[in-house]
């Protein structure tokens, strides 16, 4: 960014004035964002530091205080223990995102000619409808008198075959829930690029896969890590997909969450829980970050 | 040079986003106030003093009941919903004004020892003797000292509904019955820390409500066998059934008329109050202190106890509500459940889950994670 903005030392020497005047526009211009980010994000984070360390009353009102237990609370084996387990979860939901999200990004982006848009906007519709709305779908669609298991039964499959209440399912669920985050930014950066270098690739005698791999899969990668970002976050924090549609045996770290400020009425623990998967997923962010810097600084060299 | 061209240095950026975050984190003074003594409010008197504000579960009375009210008393029923007890103490303690709620008994304690409701002067509900002259239990309830701020709504209890074309006509009426080998991997409990643990507790003979670090472990014990049977924790009971992925279902009694309505042939379930003791719970009416109509609130409850209106919401939402005279109606709803009804007998026998302190409370959530996680 700063390099970009940076005017060279002739140009900032011929216009000063004017540069100061506008750059001052430019900074008052970040003051609706982060008076709103203040106001919904830094403070209720802020606000949710506090209360891991807090205590609850006879209401099951949170209260502040000063005691440690609810972050060492953090440290029972059956958290952790979810917490792994929610990482699987999402690391797979991420890699199935990728292998679906891919081929058809790849397919609109390239072949998609004058339908492009039109076939983008398709893929965009059903998340029109809301995340919940769509796993309750899900749910009554696979439940063992559902349209589904009807079906499959009357093919022949076994009558102790279910897919509801699966880890399977549960991964199904972020998956579709997820996958258009992963399509679009692939999308976007095989859009991108130029065509013509895959047919200079061709006419370099790569072959069809060694040109894909050479040309397309770099050009493409930033777009896949973006992809890979978007998906594994939400996924990780995610409640619903495992509250409809898994066991007993599939909960996330999420339906501990949810339940600590819920029915447990223990705002305090639930807040360092949320903590402690901030943290994790800032670590798994860092990562992201330092990849996409080297790509960057690759890329320029 | 270029350092001092922003209008705004980093460091006073920094410094200002601190200050309005902390004059936004303000809101959260409100974990800082300890709770209160008990005080005594002067009763409402049942006079229209506006237009009813009303809070509660989704569909929870007949519309034509409301519309009665609206015409009859000439105010306008302004209605919101709330979809768990927490979300609506949530909702009181943001500070919201209701002119009525119906909380849980055991929420209306909670609210009462807050000293968050209303003091109602029974002898101003003219309906007030139909429950009380009948229902003795209701007279002076474990909630709420003779009933001193809260009014009866429903009631209900849990039990077990099964599929009697899969598992057979008949269980053998204990709670054990959850642990059945043709319903491996069909059977789901509720996922209510109280309803399980009750459970559990009902089925060793401890107390329903322990949180003795001892019979807790028991429970947990005792319900790693259970564990393999399970296919879910779930609330939704009548919707588990209905679809099929439940033939044995820990469920709460209320929900069978719900399954009897929605179900293309209700005569495939049954439902059973096992004899270890089922858990009852009722709801109640009551009015917030900051109510702002609590006049019309208290009108309110009064016409709602009209056992022609009971007879509607009976009908409405297919719950048991201890009003003398209507008790058939209900009967006759669950003809083919009779173990549904609940009588003046269930709730004499006084199993209820009572409010404990928070160390006790979060011991007992602590268990049920463990149990809910499974190691």
């Amino acid at each position: 960014m700063t390099t970009t903005l940076t005017p060279t030392p002739t140009e900032s020497a011929a216009a000063q004035p004017r540069p100061a005047r506008r750059e001052r526009l430019w900074t008052w211009m970040l003051v609706p964002g982060t008076a709103w980010m203040s106001l919904f994000f830094v403070s209720a984070l802020l606000l949710l530091i506090a209360l891991s360390f807090g205590t609850t009353d006879a209401l099951g009102n949170p209260r502040f205080g000063a005691t440690l237990d609810n972050i060492t609370g953090i440290f029972n084996p059956t958290y952790l223990r979810v917490i792994i387990r929610s990482l699987g979860y999402a690391v797979s939901a991420s890699v199935i995102c990728l292998l679906i999200a891919y081929p058809v990004a790849y397919a609109i982006a390239r072949h998609g000619g004058r339908y492009k848009n039109a076939l983008v906007a398709m893929l965009v519709v059903p998340f029109f409808a809301n995340y919940l709305v769509r796993m309750y779908g899900w749910q009554t669609l696979l439940s063992d008198e559902g349209m589904l298991m009807t079906r499959l039964r009357d093919l022949g499959v076994s009558a102790s075959f279910q897919i509801l209440d699966t880890a399977g399912a549960v991964i199904g669920g972020l998956v579709y829930g997820y996958v258009v985050f992963m399509i679009l930014p692939i999308y976007a950066s095989l859009e991108r690029m130029d065509g013509s270098l895959i047919e200079a690739g061709r006419d370099l005698y790569g072959s069809s896969l060694r040109t894909f791999l050479t040309v397309t899969v770099p050009a493409s990668r930033a777009g896949a890590y973006a992809g890979l970002a978007l998906v594994f976050l939400p996924a990780m924090g995610d409640f619903i997909s495992a509250q409809l549609l898994g066991g007993p045996d599939n909960l996330m770290i999420g339906n501990l969450i949810q339940e600590k400020f819920f029915a447990g009425q223990n705002w305090p623990l639930g807040a360092a829980l949320t903590m402690a998967l901030m943290v994790l997923l800032l670590v798994c962010m860092f990562a992201y970050l330092r990849q996409t810097a080297r790509d960057a600084k690759e890329a320029t060299r | 040079m270029r350092s001092s061209a922003p209008a705004i240095s980093r460091r006073r950026f920094l410094f200002g986003s601190a200050a309005v975050a902390a004059v936004l984190a303000t809101p959260g003074c409100a974990y800082l106030t300890p709770s209160a003594q008990r005080v005594v409010t002067k009763p409402v008197e049942p006079k229209i003093d506006g237009d009813l504000v009303y809070f509660n579960w989704a569909d929870y009375v007949d519309p034509t009941v409301f519309e009665g009210f609206q015409t009859e008393y000439g105010v306008k029923v302004i209605q919101s919903n709330f979809d768990s007890m927490e979300s609506m103490q949530a909702k009181l303690a943001a500070g919201n004004r209701y002119d009525i709620i119906f909380p849980s008994a055991q929420w209306a304690q909670k609210l009462v020892a807050a000293n968050q409701l209303h003091t109602i002067d029974l002898s101003t509900l003219q309906n007030a003797p139909l429950i009380f002259d009948h229902y003795p239990n209701f007279a002076d309830p474990w909630y709420d000292e003779r009933s001193a701020h809260t009014v009866p709504f429903s009631m209900y209890k849990t039990g077990i509904a099964w599929r009697k074309d899969k598992l057979g006509e008949s269980l053998t009426g204990s709670w054990s019955d959850l642990w059945n080998e043709d319903a491996k991997g069909r059977t789901f409990v509720l996922d209510d820390r109280d309803e399980v643990l009750g459970m559990l507790a009902l089925l060793l003979g401890h107390d329903m409500n322990t949180a003795g670090t001892e019979e807790l472990e028991d429970i947990v014990d005792e319900f790693r066998g259970l564990r393999p049977y399970l296919r879910g924790f779930s609330s939704d009971d009548y919707n588990n059934l209905l679809a099929g992925d439940a033939w044995l279902h820990q469920t709460w009694s209320g929900d069978m008329a719900a399954l009897l309505w929605q179900a293309p042939d209700p005569s495939i379930y049954g439902f059973e109050a096992p004899v270890e003791g089922t858990p009852i719970n009722s709801d109640t009416y009551a009015i917030p202190v900051n109510a702002a109509h609590p006049g019309t609130a208290l009108l309110f409850i009064d016409y709602m106890l009209r056992p022609e209106n009971v007879e509607k919401n009976i009908n409405y939402i297919g719950y048991p509500m201890p009003v003398h005279g209507t008790e058939d109606i209900y009967a006759e709803i669950v003809a083919d459940y009779p173990q549904c009804t609940v009588s003046v007998e269930d709730l004499a026998r006084g199993l209820y889950f009572t409010n404990e302190s928070v160390p006790k409370t979060q011991a007992r959530d602590a268990a049920y994670t463990e149990m809910k996680v499974g190691i």
